[in-house]
């Protein structure tokens, strides 16, 4: 029975380039190097899928969250043009809800984007200011105009019923 | 066998391309402007054909 086995282990040549058949054989020549440039445009198209699929499911608004629905204030005791802070959907969210004319009305978790600083409405100039680092945001939309922030406010979705204002729901809320 | 280098040079441009767009994708994601993020995606995607292709072409003809 010992005759079956191999007895010269490693085999009788030289063990370390038996498995190389021309010169230069490892060395990296043009179409291995366009061989790996390729992979490695697949390894980008690959790894860039699951964002994709992350930024479609942020866009169908299913991360969209409903929460109680929350008194803020009474359509008489807000003008237009004037402001109110409140808090939603937790008693430490702080907001704010803004009358922009008649029946605009606009919410924003008030914690500025860049290092949560509180957000105020500065009425004469028309936008939404953070004085840590003179952050501003456009108050139709939320978005950062200026300054350090470059995240948008989460916006507060608001209802108008019966004379009151009510906050419904939150667009991409952190706790 | 005269070798060509373009091929190379137009696969390195398209890895340049890939690096920009990712970076772009990311913050694009990080600033919440998701249709940015899945325009960057896609073409990300895209290049990677665009890259075999140049492949094909390259080792078929001047090799």
């Amino acid at each position: 029975m010992m005759n079956d086995k191999n007895n010269k282990i490693p085999f009788n040549e030289d063990n370390y380039t038996h498995n190389i058949n021309r010169n230069n054989e490892r060395k990296l020549d043009r179409r291995g190097f366009m061989k790996t440039l390729v992979g490695a445009a697949g390894v980008f198209a690959i790894s860039s899928l699951p964002w994709g699929a992350i930024a479609a499911k942020e866009l169908t608004g299913l991360s969209d969250k409903k929460y109680p629905k929350h008194k803020i204030t009474d359509v008489n005791s807000i003008a237009i043009g004037d402001a109110v802070d409140f808090a939603f959907p937790s008693e430490h969210d702080s907001a704010i809800l803004i009358r922009l004319s008649e029946s605009k009305y606009v919410a924003y978790q008030n914690a500025c984007t860049h290092l949560r600083c509180p957000v105020f409405w500065e009425k004469a100039e028309g936008e939404m200011i953070c004085p840590c680092h003179h952050g501003k945001f456009d108050v139709e939309t939320g978005e950062p105009i200026a300054g350090p922030p470059r995240r948008p406010l989460p916006e507060i979705h608001v209802k108008v019923q019966n004379g009151a204002v009510y906050a419904v729901g939150v667009k991409r809320y952190e706790a | 066998m005269k070798r060509s280098y373009v091929p190379v040079a137009l696969l390195l441009a398209v890895l340049f391309l890939n690096i920009i767009f990712t970076q772009y994708m990311v913050h694009q994601y990080f600033y919440e402007h998701y249709t940015n993020t899945i325009i960057a995606a896609v073409i990300n995607v895209i290049l990677f054909p665009i890259a075999f292709l140049i492949y094909k072409k390259g080792v078929n003809v001047n090799d």
